[in-house]
C-alpha cells in the first residue's frame, strides 16, 4: 500500500473560461471544509465565466456590448469591472484598453480580476494559505504545503517546458503577458496593430486584475514598457524582449 | 484495495516509463500544476519514475511494502512487473539519483491522444501519484510562426553568451506563470490520459 500523501490541504484544477484554473488550499482544515470552499471558488469562477465572456452571445458582457444592457440595469460586478478598466486606461496612457479590438473585450482584467477576488474570499472564510492560478496569472497567500513561501516559476518565452526566473513570496500577485502562446493577439490601440518589441512581461503585484492589467499595456508599448514599468509605484516586472534580453527590476522577489 | 490495484499497475507502468521515457529528451512540466507532496520541477530530472518502486515508505524493502498492501491481488505479481534481476540489488540500477529522492508513493506516467488544432499537434501526459495527479506535461505543443522564428534567430545570435540574455532556471516550483495556453486540444488530450489513468 503506497503512503498516503501526507501534505495538508487540497489542490484541484478545472478547465474555466477557456484554461485551467488550478487551486492549492495549504491550510490544514478539515477535508470537508476545504472541499466547500474549492466548490465556491470554483462556483465563482464559472460565475465570472458566464458574465463575462466574449465568446457567449447570452453572457451580459456580450449583451452590454449590443446595447441589451444599459448601465444603470448592469450587475454590481459588470459595473466594477467597467470601472476599473476605465481607470486602467488612464492609468496605462490608454495602452490598456478594453475596446482594443473594436468591441468589448474586458478579459485582460477580468482573469486576474476574478483570481484576486476569490483569493480575498479564501483568506476571509480563515484559509490564508493558498496559490489561485488562473491560466498563468497567479495569486498566493501564507505558505505552500511545505510551510514554505510559494515558489512561482515565470515560463521561458520561448521553451513551454522551461522557466526562466523564479519569484517567492507570501502575498504576491504575479501575472505574465506574453506573444508566445496566441501570436500577437495584443494590440497597440494607438496604432491597431500588433505590438512588437517584447516577448513576455511580468508583473508582480498585490492585485492580480492590475497586475494583468498592466503587463498587457506594456506587452502594448513595445520598448517603451520597459521604462513606464519602472517608473510604477509598488509594482516589479521582468521583462524579456524578442531579441532575448530580460529587464527586471532590482527590488523584483527573486530567487534561485 | 483501489490503492493495491494502483500500487500494483504503477509499478508495472513506471517500469515500462522507465524504459520508454530514458529516450524521450524534454518531458517536462508545461505549467500550472501541481505540488502535491514535494513540489515539482519543470526540467524532467523533476519527477522521476525510476524512484517510485523503490521507495518504501519506511525504508522496508519494496517486496513487504507491496505484501502489505495486496495479499490477495489478482494482479500480475511484483517478479513478473519487474525486470528479474534488480531485486538482488535492491536499488533499480538505472537510477542513482534515488538515493536523493525522499520516500514517495507509486508514480506512473499516462500519455493521452494527441489532438491537432489548427495551431499544431497537442498531446499530454499526467503524473499519477497513489491517487493524485501530481504532473501535467504537454510532451507536444504547437510550435511554428513566432516561437520557431524567433528562438532560431536568438539562438544565432546569442548562442553561449550569458548575462542579461534570458536564461533556463530549474528549480521547484508550486506553480508557474505565463500567457494562456492554447487549451482546448490541451483539455482534450488530458482528460483522454486521464480517463486511462483512473
Amino acid at each position: 500500500m503506497p503512503a498516503a500523501m501526507t501534505r495538508p490541504g487540497l489542490c484541484r484544477v478545472e478547465q474555466i473560461m477557456g484554461t485551467a484554473i488550478t487551486l492549492d488550499l495549504a491550510d490544514d482544515l478539515p477535508p470537508e471544509r476545504l472541499r466547500e470552499l474549492a466548490d465556491q471558488v470554483f462556483a465563482w469562477m464559472r460565475e465570472v465565466d458566464a458574465r463575462f465572456s466574449t465568446y457567449r452571445a447570452d453572457s451580459e458582457v456580450s449583451r452590454f456590448d449590443r446595447g441589451e444592457v444599459l448601465l444603470s440595469e448592469a450587475s454590481a460586478d459588470l459595473r466594477f469591472v467597467l470601472e476599473a478598466c476605465a481607470d486602467l486606461w488612464g492609468a496605462t496612457d490608454g495602452f490598456f484598453d478594453a475596446y482594443a479590438t473594436g468591441r468589448l473585450d474586458p478579459s485582460g482584467f477580468v482573469k486576474g480580476w476574478a483570481a484576486q477576488v476569490a483569493s480575498d474570499r479564501l483568506l476571509a472564510a480563515g484559509a490564508a494559505n493558498h496559490c489561485v492560478n488562473a491560466g498563468g496569472d497567479v495569486r498566493v497567500r501564507g505558505f505552500s504545503p511545505s510551510g514554505e513561501p510559494w515558489r512561482i516559476g515565470i515560463r521561458h518565452p520561448w521553451d513551454p517546458m522551461a522557466t526562466c526566473l523564479v519569484v517567492a513570496g507570501t502575498d504576491l500577485a504575479v501575472a505574465t503577458s506574453g506573444v508566445y502562446e496566441r501570436g500577437r493577439h495584443v494590440l497597440d490601440p494607438r496604432r491597431g496593430a500588433p505590438a512588437g518589441g517584447l516577448r513576455s512581461v511580468t508583473v508582480v503585484g498585490t492585485d492580480l486584475g492590475v497586475s494583468d492589467a498592466y503587463a498587457t499595456a506594456a506587452l502594448a508599448m513595445g520598448a517603451a514598457g520597459i521604462g513606464w514599468l519602472d517608473r510604477l509605484p509598488d509594482h516589479t516586472h521582468a521583462v524579456i524582449t524578442d531579441d532575448a534580453r530580460q529587464f527586471l527590476s532590482t527590488s523584483l522577489p527573486l530567487t534561485d | 484495495m483501489r490503492r493495491a490495484f494502483l500500487a500494483i499497475t504503477g509499478l508495472a507502468a513506471s517500469t515500462t516509463a522507465l524504459v520508454v521515457l530514458k529516450g524521450s529528451p524534454g518531458t517536462s512540466q508545461v505549467a500550472q500544476d501541481l505540488p502535491a507532496a514535494q513540489p515539482v520541477s519543470p526540467t524532467p530530472q523533476g519527477v522521476d519514475p525510476s524512484a517510485a518502486p523503490d521507495a518504501g515508505p519506511a525504508g522496508t524493502t519494496p517486496k513487504s511494502s507491496v505484501s502489505a498492501g495486496a495479499p490477495s491481488s489478482p494482479k500480475p505479481s511484483r517478479s513478473t512487473a519487474r525486470p528479474s534481476g534488480t531485486r538482488t540489488t535492491a536499488k533499480a540500477p538505472t537510477a542513482p539519483r534515488t538515493t536523493t529522492k525522499a520516500p514517495q508513493p507509486t508514480t506512473r506516467r499516462v500519455t493521452g491522444p494527441g489532438v491537432d488544432n489548427e495551431y499544431g499537434y497537442v498531446q499530454v501526459q499526467i503524473v499519477v501519484s497513489g491517487n493524485r495527479i501530481v504532473e501535467a506535461v504537454a510532451l507536444s505543443l504547437p510550435s511554428g510562426g513566432e516561437s520557431d522564428i524567433h528562438s532560431g534567430d536568438v539562438r544565432d545570435r546569442y548562442n553561449g553568451t550569458g548575462g542579461e540574455v534570458v536564461q533556463k532556471q530549474s528549480a521547484n516550483l508550486n506553480t508557474v506563470s505565463g500567457a494562456t495556453e492554447t487549451s482546448n486540444s490541451y483539455k482534450q488530450s488530458l482528460r483522454g490520459a486521464i480517463e486511462q489513468a483512473f
